[in-house]
């Protein structure tokens, strides 16, 4: 059994300028002591998945529409509201990009933290007291004793987020849901937040998903990866193997475009042309189709399956042996995935569909 | 005070040594931009009724830096280290303190009124955030044309031809002109800055953190108009950014601030290959590089702290309280007690640290072989990267086993 597994997640916002098509059914497993990444850009679902595991959705526009969320054999969308309270926090903790406002102003650090072991654990304050400054400890705050009573603005950005993550670790959760955690921070502090982050996951055993559009976080951080495009899992795959083999021709455009700090001079970018689709709009075939070079006529109509890339190979879910998938109609070959473009003689990308008036 | 003393010769050898670089190939060409030990300090104040100096913030601490034209200089630094205000002293949006801004031959330090004005025409400014740094109550051509109309360039027929050019030129259809900003995406409206930016062909321009607030597909979008912009109009770039990725990428020279002072000047390869100063030596390795092979075996120096207040900066070298050499070297005074002078260790390479010679870069430094093929392995050679024989130990994940 997965610590957790997401099936077929469907979320949708009703907004005044009508549905926004957010998460189209989304499946993903984690098991005990794994670090994914859920990587993509603002707005492909994956911030949204996430607080739909931990319902949280803004309410009453969010609303999860399909799919479950089973988390240690129980499905969570069954729970009620209070189990779920339950649950956040001791169970499932969450850390967010902006420290400074997902810590209250107007308490201090010794408040908030006692606050929290208080509401889950059964222990005397002066107990819980005890406890922050353990942890405090434990993410490097120096001095924690005379920080205790620090408001959340007398830290700077990097010390926030290292509370975060103390409070976040405070009740020992199975797993760690990481928001953009370090997008906020300086290069320098992000390297440190990181390293943190990653030891304290693997000293605790904690499942981490890691939330980021930064290839190069996920790179160095995650033993698998599932890249995100307009509310669709596009590709999975161990992180070496999505890195040295990309299938999907979004995956193969985010490793051009972005520029390396070890590429050679002169070395190009290769951009993706257009924009990410606007979700007001229900999906119809490959989100990707318009920005692809290596779209079918098929693709303009058929969202393609995540489907295996190699199809002699059977499906593992998770840990190191996990099968590379993909979500498209016409593969890049790994030729073209170092060209990042067809190579075949010949092929020119499908026009758009006439009916759909373009 | 003392250490006002110890900032001279702060200068930065013009890029000489920088191959391919056709600008610079013409040595008796003046910089286009040259400052000399330049200052901006804010004040701090106390006090409602009578308000009282009590401080400074040192946003800018005495740096010389000199632009040729044609060349694209990279600033980098983290947040606060007074990149942002380097820019905009230059431009003079900002009086500075105290220091030298020679534009084009002409020294505008003090320049004001119609005569800055003039000068302005010369230089423009990127904004990093394409939503705020465009009016919302204007439309995408007029935008682009205010800058004509405040220079009072052309006629009016002429102006409207003019904005439509900048805006094929920046890849958005003119007929888009009378859109308001509000329906445009991200990279589209940095089209529209871009654009506005080079409405009265100025030689500089100075972009601040064009693209990081864009979403990683659009970025590469607009590196490349920038670079193809360049080429097209022989522009001069100032390109302020945190992300040395992007500020590698695009610089032929790259310089890099901590805490209002320039500790380390190179040619961009040469900066990567063979940082010299601690501090750069540490940025640099605290980068993510999107390759798990390489991630696997890299270094990482982890900085203690956070960076000091520039209000109130530590002695000697700034760096000196955050310094991974120093503590490897036993702490020396020397440090504490005298600021580092900006020294060549080679053409065209300053470093601001009195045991540059200590550090080793390269060996702090990635071992680039063995890239994951289909992870940009875009060489030169179309021969595709085989790891033959990887050097150094099997690349290991960072996992917990």
């Amino acid at each position: 059994m997965h610590l957790l597994s997401i099936n077929d997640l469907i979320v949708r916002f009703r907004t005044h300028d009508g549905t926004v098509y957010a998460v189209n059914g989304v499946s993903f497993d984690l098991d005990e002591g794994e670090t994914i990444g859920l990587v993509g850009e603002s707005g492909c679902g994956k911030s949204v998945t996430n607080l739909a595991v931990m319902r949280l959705l803004p309410r009453p526009a969010g609303r999860i529409d399909g799919g479950e969320v089973v988390f240690e054999g129980q499905d969570l969308l069954t729970l009620d509201e209070s189990e779920m309270r339950d649950l956040r926090g001791k169970e499932i903790a969450m850390i967010f990009q902006d420290p400074m406002t997902s810590l209250n102003p107007v308490l201090t650090i010794q408040e908030q933290m006692v606050e929290t072991i208080q509401a889950h654990r059964r222990v005397s304050k002066s107990e819980a007291r005890v406890r922050t400054l353990e942890l405090l400890g434990m993410v490097g705050i120096p001095q924690p004793e005379a920080r205790l009573k620090n408001f959340p603005h007398q830290f700077s950005g990097g010390m926030r987020q290292r509370v975060m993550i103390a409070m976040a670790l405070a009740l020992e959760p199975k797993l760690l849901i990481a928001d953009e955690p370090t997008t906020a921070l300086d290069v320098t502090i992000q390297a440190q937040v990181l390293e943190l982050l990653s030891r304290l996951a693997a000293e605790h055993g904690t499942a981490v998903i890691l939330i980021t559009h930064d290839l190069g976080v996920v790179a160095g951080m995650t033993q698998r990866i599932y890249v995100m495009y307009a509310g669709y899992v596009v590709e999975a795959a161990v992180t070496r193997d999505l890195f040295a083999r990309p299938r999907h021709p979004y995956t193969v455009g985010l490793l051009h475009s972005i520029p390396r700090l070890d590429a050679q001079p002169g070395e190009p970018l290769i951009p993706i042309e257009g924009a990410p689709p606007d979700l007001r709009h229900a999906p119809v075939g490959c989100q990707f189709a318009p920005r692809c070079a290596w779209r079918q006529d098929r693709c303009w109509q058929e969202m393609p399956p995540l489907d295996l890339v190699d199809p002699n190979r059977d499906f593992v879910a998770t840990g190191p042996q996990a099968t590379h998938r993909a979500a498209c109609w016409n593969q890049p070959t790994p030729e073209e995935a170092v060209a990042a473009r067809p190579l075949r003689s010949g092929f020119e990308p499908a026009p758009p569909p006439a009916e759909a008036g373009s | 005070m003392s250490e006002m003393s110890e900032m001279s010769g702060q200068t930065i050898v013009p890029a000489s040594g920088i191959p391919g670089q056709t600008a610079a190939a013409l040595p008796s060409a003046r910089p286009l931009v040259e400052i000399t030990d330049l200052r901006m300090y804010f004040p701090i104040t106390q006090g409602i009724l009578i308000s009282r100096h009590v401080g400074d913030v040192r946003a800018v601490d005495g740096i010389s830096l000199s632009i040729q034209r044609g060349e694209t200089v990279g600033l980098v630094g983290e947040s606060g280290c007074g990149k942002s205000t380097v820019g905009r002293t230059i431009l003079r949006l900002y009086r500075p303190t105290s220091g030298r801004i020679v534009f084009d031959g002409q020294d505008i330090t003090t320049a004001e009124g119609a005569s800055l004005r003039a000068v302005r025409r010369g230089m423009q400014m990127i904004f990093q955030d394409p939503y705020a740094s465009l009016d919302p109550r204007m439309t995408a051509a007029g935008i682009v044309s205010e800058p004509l109309e405040i220079h009072e360039v052309g006629v009016k027929s002429e102006r409207h031809q003019r904005v439509r050019d900048l805006l094929a030129t920046v890849g958005l259809d003119p007929s888009y002109g009378d859109r308001f900003p509000h329906e445009f995406s991200g990279g589209q409206r940095q089209r529209i800055g871009v654009a506005r930016a080079l409405a009265l062909h100025p030689d500089l321009i100075v972009a601040d953190e064009p693209i990081s607030a864009l979403d990683v597909s659009i970025q590469a979008q607009i590196i490349n108009l920038l670079e193809r912009l360049q080429s097209e109009f022989g522009l001069t770039y100032l390109f302020i950014a945190h992300d040395l990725s992007v500020v590698r990428h695009i610089s032929d020279r790259i310089a890099v601030m901590y805490l209002g002072r320039i500790v380390e000047t190179a040619g961009s390869r040469e900066l990567y290959e063979r940082p010299l100063h601690p501090y750069a030596v540490a940025l640099l390795s605290a980068v993510p590089i999107p390759d798990p092979l390489v991630e696997g075996r890299r270094r990482r120096i982890i900085l203690s702290g956070d960076v000091p207040s520039p209000s109130n900066p530590p002695s000697g070298c700034h760096f000196h309280t955050r310094c991974w050499l120093r503590e490897r070297l036993g702490n020396p005074d020397r440090c504490v007690a005298e600021d580092p002078a900006l020294r060549a260790l080679s053409a065209g390479h300053q470093v601001a640290c009195h045991f540059a010679e200590e550090v080793d870069g390269s060996a702090e430094q990635v071992q680039v072989t063995g890239r994951s093929p289909g992870a940009g392995g875009v060489a030169a050679a179309p021969v595709l990267a085989t790891p033959t024989a990887p050097a150094g130990p099997p690349p290991r994940p960072r996992d917990r086993g």
